[in-house]
This record gives structure tokens, C-alpha cells and sequence, in this order.
């Protein structure tokens, strides 16, 4: 009798068990501040398309806002839209002027500068500057590179900010 | 979480045991979580300064130095240092273990830089075919130096 009554109490107790979710909670916590921890004092906010791979260097980081120019294997982008088409890191012949410009990248330069200086005619606070964020490959060749610097440069972007992955 | 209250007046003889529900805190957490992981960048990325002349343009005001340098990477991992203006000299310096010098071109601009102190910026040029990381490996070794690096050959 008493042997059922001590089968019947554990039943009960197992019953009654719920699941201990405080430390649950506590972890979650922790994860919650550590990331809203880094992703406050992340200091470029770039993402890199799959594939691109960024060369590694010891850098100093600041918080910048400026045109994202990104060269990968097979195009360009400019401000996250693709404006040139690449073959292998290198532009295509018919897209090239004499002196290495791109006409397509060109183009998007001086589409962007209007932008700027139309956003500055209206607000005086805001001033078209000449920096440029380059987000290149490192296996880009520099006659590519050249192509772009020249075409940033003849739109008034002269200020070049390279990305680069930091040495951890 | 378990909150009592067995010596209070509240009530006539009624428990004032009672569980906080922690199970929608729950899900607003993994909500969160997964948000933040998904649009987090845990890629660590700095920032070299540079900057590219238009072609016929001066890039500043600014009074040029009396000398002008002139660093050129070429195929093999050879490099070529080049002075203009006030003085004049080109230097190779060869490759080392099928790699860049770049010790030797540390060793060279400290000399540039000491007999002419007033030289804070060079010209980075390279062949066609040489890679963008080798640019950044060579702003790296050179920009305690000379930090000031402007983009040319175009």
C-alpha cells in the first residue's frame, strides 16, 4: 500500500514539472546586449558581396558616409547598383575611352555628383564632397583600378577611402 | 519565477503564490536575436586613405613640395623609387624570395623622408596586371613613412 502510495506521489510530481525558462531568459539577455553591443560600435557598415574578397591590412577605422563604389570579378557597382560589366576584373574594350575612363562608370559618376549638388543646392547643410568608399577585390588587376580612380576623379571624387578587411 | 506573499493582509486566506510568464519575453528575445545575427556584419574593416589626380587637374592649392616621389611596382616584385624636382634619382630595388622588398623600400623612403622632411605624400603606380592587394600590402609597409598616398599612371 504504502510502496503504490510513493508511485502515485512521483506520478503527480512529474506531472507538475513546467520547464525552468528564468535562465533561458538570463541567456538570451547576455546574447541581446552583446550584440546590440556590437552593433553599435561597428564603424563601416559595408557588406561585401559573396565572393569578394577583400585584402587584409592593419587600418585605422572611422565612421564615414560616402559612395560605395564596389569592383568584384564580373561588374561594378555604384551605390549598390551594377553600372559596368566585368569580364575576369577587366573592363570590356568598347567601354573604354583613350584615356582608360569607363563610359559606363562615367555616366553613374556624374549621375551621382548631380544628385549630390542638386541635394546641396536645396540644403545648404548638406555639401557634395569628394570622398569615395572603394570596396575592391584584391585580385583586382590595376588597370581596372586605374579606370576607376580616373572616372571617380574626373567627376570630383578625388578623396579615395580603400576597404579593407582588418588583421585580427 | 516564483513570487509570494503568505504574511500579507490581501485577501481572505487566497494565495498569493503566482508564476510571472516569462514564455513571451521568450519569443520576443529569439525574435530580436535572430534579427540582429541575421543583420549583423561581423566583418572588421578599416579604412586606407588615398587619393587620385583627374587627369590635367591639380588635386589642392597647395604648394607643391620641392621634390616629388615616385614609387612604381612593377612585374617580378620589382619596385622602382623615383625622386624628381630639387633632386633627381631613380632606384630598383629587386625582388626578395619572388616577394616585394618592402624592407629595402622602407629603408629607402626613411632616407628620402629624413633629407627631406617637408615630403609627406608619393605617387603609387603600378603595371597593368599587378593586383590591388599588393597596393594595400605596399601602402601598409610605407604609410608610418609617408603617409600621404595619391594614385597615378592614368
Amino acid at each position: 500500500m504504502s510502496k503504490r502510495n510513493s508511485l502515485l506521489k512521483k506520478k503527480r510530481a512529474s506531472e507538475e514539472m513546467t520547464i525552468q525558462i528564468t535562465s533561458m531568459a538570463d541567456i538570451f539577455t547576455i546574447i541581446l546586449v552583446f550584440l546590440l553591443k556590437s552593433y553599435a560600435t561597428s564603424s563601416i557598415q559595408v557588406q561585401p558581396s559573396p565572393g569578394l574578397k577583400l585584402p587584409v591590412a592593419d587600418s585605422s577605422d572611422s565612421q564615414l558616409e560616402a559612395l560605395h563604389v564596389e569592383v568584384s570579378e564580373k561588374a561594378i557597382q555604384v551605390d549598390h547598383q551594377p553600372v559596368s560589366v566585368l569580364d575576369h576584373f577587366h573592363f570590356q574594350s568598347t567601354d573604354l575611352q583613350a584615356n582608360g575612363i569607363s563610359n559606363s562608370l562615367n555616366q553613374s559618376f556624374q549621375n551621382q555628383k548631380k544628385k549630390q549638388l542638386f541635394i546641396s543646392q536645396a540644403n545648404p547643410d548638406v555639401k557634395a564632397d569628394k570622398k569615395v568608399l572603394i570596396i575592391a577585390d584584391q585580385r583586382t588587376p590595376y588597370v581596372t583600378l586605374k579606370s576607376v580612380f580616373a572616372s571617380a576623379a574626373q567627376n570630383g571624387y578625388s578623396d579615395l577611402k580603400l576597404i579593407v578587411a582588418k588583421r585580427e | 519565477m516564483n513570487v509570494s506573499n503568505e504574511g500579507g493582509s490581501h485577501g481572505k486566506g487566497a494565495s498569493q503564490d503566482f508564476d510571472l510568464n516569462l514564455a513571451p519575453i521568450i519569443d520576443c528575445f529569439t525574435v530580436l536575436i535572430t534579427f540582429m545575427l541575421v543583420s549583423a556584419s561581423f566583418l572588421a574593416t578599416g579604412i586606407f586613405d588615398a587619393a587620385a589626380e583627374a587627369p590635367g587637374q591639380a588635386t589642392s592649392d597647395v604648394k607643391p613640395p620641392a621634390v616629388h616621389l615616385e614609387v612604381t611596382l612593377m612585374d617580378q616584385s620589382n619596385i622602382e623609387v623615383k625622386l624628381s624636382g630639387k633632386e633627381k634619382f631613380s632606384h630598383k630595388l629587386p625582388s626578395k624570395d619572388q616577394d616585394w622588398n618592402l624592407t629595402a623600400l622602407q629603408n629607402e623612403l626613411q632616407q628620402v623622408q629624413k633629407k627631406w622632411p617637408e615630403v609627406q605624400s608619393m605617387t603609387l603606380t603600378a603595371s597593368n596586371e599587378i593586383q590591388y592587394l599588393h597596393l594595400i600590402r605596399v601602402m601598409e609597409a610605407t604609410k608610418k613613412i609617408i603617409p600621404g598616398v595619391l594614385f597615378g599612371g592614368f
